[in-house]
């Protein structure tokens, strides 16, 4: 069963979310996902760019009250 | 359109703090894509990159590095830092400037460099990838 890990990288400057989270994928198993918060306004394209270049699955990416959420699934 | 895999060389020769943390975070987020990255660190740049110098001591800067201390936005060392830990990058000391310098890769920053370089060298691998200058 896959296992979800929550990142809160609100406050935390380009490109520190995108670094939290591929510190993350080297811990997880494939198919498990990332959930990642990040009021950082570059994460929100560069992250889905990120996965398309590497081969790992972007989930969806949802607006909250003040941060972005995005889901990301390991893929290889 | 997205990112090749076209190795990047990064020749960083400023002090300038804004400078070194765009080349800090080009290299960090260029090698944890899948694009190889070679750093050469000369002139100005060099001595930036003291070992036991503090990061408050370690550039000069304009409004933006002044924001950006008074942020707290991570040190270019620890961007570069990350971008080994995480991907595929290999940060050389020119060796004219450690000579100019009379200093050995144990002058700077431990754990940082992958040893002196020179010009040659990086010229040859560099030329079937993206060089960027700061």
């Amino acid at each position: 069963m896959s296992e979800r890990t929550k990142i809160d990288a609100r406050g935390a400057f380009c490109p520190g979310p995108l670094m939290e989270v591929i510190a993350t994928l080297k811990l997880i198993e494939i198919g498990d996902e990332i959930e990642v918060w990040s009021t950082d306004q570059g994460t929100v394209k560069d992250l889905p760019e990120w996965c398309a270049k590497v081969g790992h699955e972007h989930v969806e990416t949802t607006q909250q009250d003040g941060y972005a959420s995005l889901i990301v699934r390991k893929s290889k | 359109m997205s990112l090749s895999n076209a190795p990047l060389f990064i020749v960083l020769i400023s002090s300038e703090h804004e400078k070194i943390q765009m080349a800090a975070m080009m290299a960090s987020v260029g090698a944890v894509s899948e694009r190889p990255v070679t750093m050469l660190i000369s002139m100005n740049a060099l001595p930036c990159f003291e070992r036991g110098l503090a990061a408050e001591q370690r550039y000069v800067g304009g409004r933006m590095s002044d924001v950006m201390k008074e942020k707290g936005v991570p040190d270019a060392i620890t961007l570069l830092q990350q971008g080994k830990d995480l991907g595929e990058m290999e940060i050389y000391a020119c060796s004219m400037a450690l000579d100019v310098l009379g200093w050995e890769i144990d002058n700077l920053t431990e754990g940082l460099f992958d040893g002196p370089l020179g010009l040659t060298k990086f010229l040859v691998d560099a030329q079937d990838g993206q060089v960027i200058t700061l």
